[in-house]
């Protein structure tokens, strides 16, 4: 446990969480989760839908309030900092969205520069140089103009993808980023995930579903199933796993049908609450 | 990050020391853009063995400061690159498009030969 | 008493919404004002814009309105002062109407149409795209990025389309004045000119200031409300509209109360 120390050391896992719960009004989402992503290490966050993987990237990137727990990011504790230390560190945090949450109103290329327009003493030219990079890494050179509206599915991604970099961050978050692409896309947003981290040593986290992607660019993985982590370990070892709900996610097996016909007979008639998670 | 400059017959070496970012690539920007706009120099040749790091903005200084070569038909070389700044470089496809040497020496020689790297 | 409790609880709900307006119109001041000493940029090129678009584009519609607006109260102003005798009256009756309050009133009824509207439109369909929360992790205040600006273009344009409407209710009154009250031109705008103290213009300006303030204030936050889902954008676009007239006209009701209390005898 990180207590009492306020600044960050090299060492420093660059994010750690620590007994982390998450609540929406009454209903708990995580129920305590532990764990560490060393810098420059590329986690994969796993997890059929309702598991509240969403939900824990959106409160890694600072977006919902943990009820409970604690959450460091390089060393320092991310709920507690005072606002502007807090943005400070978001700087140097880089989130893709799922569906590329592009501003509409801008183009492609005022997208991409936005950051660095708002936060850098750049010049101009320098800027433009840097957004143009971006857009090349992610395969969308030339679009600098478009609208979002104009692109595709695959591209708006892809170009909020390219806005992430933008500052060339630290920690990198993606949510979903091969969801709804076509294989060849996904397979390219999968390499550029491997470049970026060999190149700039990025640690990055990603949520997905897409089990080929996570066992292609994780160096560990997270099982998440109804708030509660049930694996945390490499690829080599998860594919080995004996645990039955990693087992059942990765081997794809059905959610059991509701057992007997008397609980059927009470969930139709509406006398049991339907989700009993 | 500290940048000098030095003269070498008509080749101005500028030796960068210290990681290149985006807080100091402004610095490096008007460096490279005075000595090839203003001062006119035949041949700029940046030393890149003191730098561990460069991010895309300090790339895109480097990007810059070529573009202003070709259009002062001045030569623009680096060398000493590290691994780290190799690797950006290659990532961002850049690695061909610049005249890249091993050392100040080839550098040096690179600019009465132009044979690219 | 389910009946004083319902009243209790909307009385704390209208309170608490009022409140949320206060701290979007406080924060948005604080981005105006305090943003140059504390060294954050302000995008002038979106207030810019925004001032296009709530001002410069409005012109048409508001000359149109009002000049109507000058002829209705013309001929509804004759039909009385007709039976009294006093017809020549009817360009002072219309020169304070306007100014003191139907060009105020009138602008903001076109602005929330066009811009009040569109605020919430534009900050709801950022809220269902999840460009809200980009801006938040990109550390950049949605309250600086895209409340202030709009306020900033809201009060410099309100006062001025105000002005212009004012203008056009004036020359609305002017036509039935010259083609029925025996007035010509010149000696209509004279009688307008001679009606109008300061303080009418003033108080008229004073009102649309407020005005702006309100009609921002609701649009941004019924932005902000914005549920999940794209069907929710319009149910925030309709209730800007329907909360923004009902709040213009109890902010107006309350300065012109004001303003005939403290007028000099």
């Amino acid at each position: 446990m990180p207590s009492g120390k306020e600044s960050g050391a090299p060492n420093d896992p660059a994010i750690a969480v620590r007994n982390l719960r998450v609540q929406y009004g009454q209903r708990e989402i995580l129920h305590g989760i532990n764990f560490e992503a060393q810098a420059g290490e590329t986690l994969v966050i796993l997890g059929g839908s309702g598991s509240g993987k969403s939900t824990l990237l959106r409160t890694l990137v600072g977006l919902e309030k943990p009820s409970g727990g604690e959450l460091w990011i390089r060393g320092k504790n991310f709920a507690s900092m005072p606002e502007n230390e807090r943005k400070d560190l978001r700087k140097k945090m880089g989130m893709s969205f799922q569906g590329g949450a592009l501003f509409g109103s801008m183009t492609v290329g005022e997208n991409v520069a936005l950051p660095l327009r708002e936060h850098t003493p750049l010049d101009e030219s320098t800027i433009e140089i840097v957004m143009r990079l971006k857009l090349d890494q992610v395969g969308l050179s030339g679009f600098e103009d478009y609208m979002p509206a104009q692109l595709s599915g695959g591209m708006k991604k892809r170009a909020a993808i390219a806005r992430a970099l933008a500052m060339d961050p630290e920690i990198l978050f993606f949510d979903e980023p091969s969801a709804g692409l076509d294989p060849i896309i996904a397979a390219g947003i999968d390499e550029l995930i491997l470049k970026l981290k060999k190149a700039f040593r990025i640690t990055i986290l990603v949520v997905t579903h897409e089990l080929a992607s996570a066992f292609l660019i994780a160096d560990r993985m997270i099982l998440l199933d109804k708030g509660h982590i049930v694996a945390n370990e490499t690829p080599e070892s998860i594919q080995k796993s004996r645990e039955p709900r990693v087992r059942q996610f990765l081997d794809r097996i059905p959610e059991p049908e509701v057992a007997g016909e008397i609980d059927y007979l009470q969930m139709l008639t509406g006398e049991s609450p339907p989700l009993r998670r | 990050m500290q940048i000098t400059t030095r003269q070498f017959e008509s080749a101005t070496i500028v030796d960068v020391v210290g990681d290149i970012t985006l807080y100091n690539t402004p610095e490096v920007r008007k460096m490279l853009l005075n000595l090839l706009k203003e001062k006119r120099v035949k041949r700029v040749i940046v030393n890149l063995e003191k730098v561990k790091y460069i991010d895309s903005a300090g790339v895109a200084s480097l990007v810059e400061g070529l573009k202003v070569s070709r259009e002062m038909k001045s030569g623009f070389a680096l060398f000493g690159l590290s691994r780290m700044t190799r690797e950006v470089l290659e990532l961002t496809r850049l690695l061909k498009v610049f005249e890249v040497y091993e050392t100040e020496a080839e550098a040096l020689l690179g600019g009465s030969s132009p044979t690219g790297a | 008493m389910p009946f004083a409790e319902d009243i209790g609880a909307a009385t704390i709900d209208g309170l608490a919404y009022v409140g949320g307006l206060a701290r979007l119109t406080g924060g948005a001041a604080r981005a105006v004002f305090a943003a140059p000493l504390g060294g954050r940029k302000l995008k002038w090129t979106r207030a810019v814009h925004q001032a296009m678009s709530v001002g410069v584009e409005a012109i048409p519609i508001v000359s149109l309105i009002s000049f109507f607006v000058g002829t209705i109260l013309a001929l509804q102003g004759a039909y009385e002062l007709r039976r009294l005798g006093a017809l020549q009256l009817v360009a002072s009756a219309v020169a304070i109407s306007m100014t003191r309050e139907l060009g105020p009133l009138m602008t903001a009824i076109v602005v929330i149409g066009r811009s009040g509207s569109a605020f919430a439109a534009e900050i709801g369909t950022m809220k269902v795209n999840e460009e809200i929360d980009a801006l938040e992790t990109m550390a950049l205040e949605p309250i600086n990025f895209l409340v202030a600006p709009k306020f900033l273009a809201m009060l410099l344009m309100m006062p001025c389309l105000t002005t212009w409407a004012d203008f056009m209710g004036v020359l609305g009154g002017g036509l039935f004045g010259v083609t029925n009250a025996g007035f010509t031109w010149g000696t209509y705008m004279n009688a307008t000119l001679s009606a109008l103290v300061l303080r009418d213009i003033m108080t008229g300006l004073v009102k649309s200031v407020m005005f702006g303030l309100v009609i921002t204030a609701v649009g941004c936050q019924e932005g902000f409300a914005t549920g999940l889902g794209s069907e929710q954008v319009g149910r925030s676009t309709t209730s800007a509209v329907v909360k923004s007239i009902f709040m213009v006209i109890a902010v107006d009701l309350v300065f012109t109360a004001i303003f005939y209390f403290t007028a000099p005898q």
